[in-house]
């Protein structure tokens, strides 16, 4: 009887777990392969941030549905890492089941994505005429002359200052327009000296500076070949020869962590923050200081090819290859986010979001003038930026070699010899890639 | 007789079975898998078999000898210090004269229900540039200007290892004061009668009588250094410079932020089963009974 009894226990265990496991299973594929067939055209995409790159789809979702009334757009939002993990582990291990139509990618992972797994992504060569985005999105999209993504918010930096502490200081709007960075460090120091205040913050765990230096001199810290570009790179040596005098000079303050950074300038203790467009939400946190502020063209590079224009961050939708509605979410995007002015003057207007679409430029949106910038027609002046940023190819080692850099950081900011540090730096890198 | 063994270890075997055949298909299978995989390089879902190649190139690999040399560090500080103050504080709070025992000993074991993230991010604040830490050194004027902790790789070390300790003293607190609780109270009157001083009977009796539950404590907390993760994240994130970071961080690191290579992380991994295993191998010689 006992013996009954305990196999009957198992077996109906048993029994509850697997079916537990079968109707996860067919869950997921409900979830997936939706009803194509039928009225209702539904597109699963993922995102990052509801209140941004969310809102964004929304708007374009509504876009759609115009021509398109059965369209429908699930959106998913998590963080950006669990994103990111939960992408990784999926397609490495092979199971596509439960992966969205639509994902949001960041720009340095673009390359790193298509080539560790091929044939996963869908091309958009000839879908979308990429001759009205900006060359440099363009560019970190190609791969092999195929274009696997649109292209979508861009990080195009500029050199937001305190008007007031500036004034202080005795330095006007036209001091600070397209100066180079050892007049910037210069000016600084008057900063420092008059108002007190820091010119600027400085982490040197974080490569987010070294990486604007770079780019506005059309160079990144590997070469499109995916060599370590340490050695014999005057952009690289003159980036951080820069670092190091801004790090020296003691006008930035040194910080740790992005809410020690944003805090910097919310409180008022910095006069300048080089950042990305995306930023101004930040900025304008601090509504007591709403006209206190401005933004100059970035500093450049004492080099022949420095330009005043620089990039930080910025991302791209891209489309699995091999679900169910694959035709359907290219044309969706296509459509949309890839050749609509409307839905960037809309994305600018409701979201505070720019994007790379060169026709929207010349709205009437991103003409518009902000009060807390003093009156200002930022977006427009960061559009007109935007079109000189150097294009480069980010490659797929890049968050490698920034920590190959990150390595040999502090010995370099305690003087020692550039050019041998650079030297073993490379060789790190190259020890670390294989 | 023989029948009814079976009978009854027949039952036996059929509480067990389902239980073991979870442990194997969710905890042995992804074991030998990922032992596989270790031997396999690549990027993404595109990989090769490459032999021993991995292992090889872990001895070529700066950033891992880096995070290796890092960990021992934590271990070698850290665990002594952490399990001689959690000793100490266990025979405190066992003397029988001690008031109000309850709430030290809930005061000193509560670090450890924190959430490991949560008091990672304190101790960031704490020792930021402008955190409390500074403020109070400060104005009491031990220091005149404030101590960039987290950005100098001396301090930033140091603050890791305050911070584990904090979390961590509570919990091996406990294991040493239940064992002390067993300690039969007439060894020590018998060891006062012969006169030993107190800091006599701590050594020659407290001490080795706790052995088993030393070298169990040393084990544990010499696993647990060896996987930390949370803290080094949320404190540095590994800097500055790479100097706080830990092996676990490398895995992380290679899978998720690096171009991906399962298969070299796998190794990595793998590295570290050989390191516990030989130190706790090394400990019980050391310190397990002698037969």
């Amino acid at each position: 009887m006992k013996k009954v009894l305990s196999l009957l226990l198992l077996v109906s265990l048993t029994a509850t777990l697997l079916a537990a496991c079968g109707s996860n299973k067919n869950d997921s594929n409900a979830g997936n392969t939706s009803d194509s067939g039928s009225a209702k055209q539904k597109v699963v995409a993922w995102a990052w941030d509801p209140s941004f790159n969310g809102a964004a789809l929304k708007i374009a979702e509504e876009l759609y549905q115009r021509e398109n009334p059965n369209f429908e757009l699930e959106i998913v939002d998590m963080a950006r890492t669990d994103l990111e993990q939960k992408l990784n582990t999926n397609l490495a291990s092979g199971v596509k089941k439960g992966l969205p139509d639509i994902i949001l990618v960041n720009d340095p992972n673009i390359q790193k994505y298509v080539t560790a797994y091929p044939n996963t992504f869908a091309e958009f060569t000839d879908k979308v005429d990429f001759s009205q985005f900006s060359q440099y999105k363009v560019d970190a999209l190609t791969i092999d002359n195929k274009v696997y993504g649109v292209p979508f918010d861009i990080g195009v930096t500029g050199l937001f200052y305190r008007t007031d502490y500036l004034e202080q200081a005795g330095f006007t709007a036209a001091d600070l327009e397209n100066i180079t960075w050892d007049e910037y460090i210069e000016i600084g120091k008057v900063v420092k000296e008059k108002t007190g205040k820091y010119m600027s913050t400085i982490n040197p765990n974080d490569e987010a500076l070294t990486s604007v230096l770079l780019q506005s001199g059309g160079s990144w810290y590997i070469t499109p070949d995916n060599k370590g570009n340490f050695v014999n790179n005057p952009v690289m040596t003159e980036t951080l020869r820069v670092y190091k005098a801004i790090s020296d000079s003691g006008i930035a303050k040194p910080v740790t962590g992005w809410s020690e950074f944003v805090g910097s300038f919310n409180s008022g203790d910095v006069a300048t923050v080089v950042s990305g467009v995306w930023q101004i939400a930040s900025i304008m946190d601090a509504k007591d200081q709403s006209g206190k502020w401005a933004v100059a063209p970035t500093p450049k590079l004492n080099i022949e090819q420095g330009v005043n224009a620089s990039n930080e961050g910025g991302s791209s939708w891209f489309v699995l290859e091999g679900t169910a509605n694959k035709d359907l979410a290219i044309d969706f995007l296509a459509k949309t986010i890839g050749g609509s002015s409307e839905f960037y003057e809309r994305f600018l207007t409701e979201n505070g979001g720019v994007g790379s679409f060169i026709p929207a430029f010349s709205s009437e949106a991103y003409s518009q003038t902000s009060e807390f910038f003093s009156g200002q027609a930022i977006y427009s002046d960061f559009t007109k930026w935007s079109t000189v940023v150097p294009g480069i190819s980010l490659g797929m080692y890049t968050q490698e070699a920034k920590d190959a850099l990150k390595n040999e950081l502090p010995n370099i900011l305690n003087g020692s010899d550039l050019t041998q540090s650079l030297a073993n730096i490379q060789k790190h890198f190259e020890q670390q890639v294989q | 007789m023989g029948g009814k063994w079976n009978k009854s270890s027949l039952i036996g075997w059929q509480f067990v079975a389902l239980p073991s055949a979870l442990i194997l298909l969710f905890s042995f299978y992804p074991m030998i898998q990922s032992f596989i995989l270790s031997f396999q390089s690549g990027k993404g879902s595109v990989y090769s078999y490459v032999g021993i190649d991995n292992y090889i190139r872990l001895f070529s690999d700066p950033m891992f000898k880096q995070a290796v040399l890092n960990t021992l560090l934590y271990l070698i500080i850290q665990v002594p210090i952490m399990l001689f103050l959690g000793l100490i504080i266990a025979h405190l709070l066992n003397m029988p004269n001690l008031r109000f025992k309850g709430f030290y000993r809930t005061a000193i074991f509560l670090p450890c229900v924190t959430s490991l993230v949560s008091y990672a991010v304190l101790f960031k604040s704490i020792f930021s540039l402008d955190g409390i830490a500074n403020q109070m050194l400060t104005s009491l004027h031990i220091i005149n200007e404030p101590i960039a902790w987290l950005m100098d790789p001396i301090w930033a070390r140091v603050v890791i290892i305050a911070a584990i300790t904090w979390r961590w003293t509570g919990y091996n607190m406990i294991f040493y004061l239940s064992a002390m609780q067993n300690i039969d109270p007439s060894i020590y009157e018998a060891a006062s009668i012969d006169g030993a001083s107190k800091i006599r009977q701590f050594f020659t009796i407290t001490i080795p009588m706790l052995k088993p539950i030393l070298l169990f404590t040393a084990i544990i907390s010499t696993n647990g250094t060896l996987q930390l993760f949370d803290e080094v994240v949320n404190i540095t994130n590994g800097g500055p410079g790479n100097s706080t970071m830990t092996i676990s961080q490398y895995i992380y690191n290679l899978s998720f932020q690096y171009t991906p290579n399962f298969g070299y992380a796998a190794t990595v991994s793998y590295a570290i089963v050989i390191i516990v295993a030989v130190l706790a191998l090394l400990q019980l010689k050391v310190g397990g009974e002698k037969r």
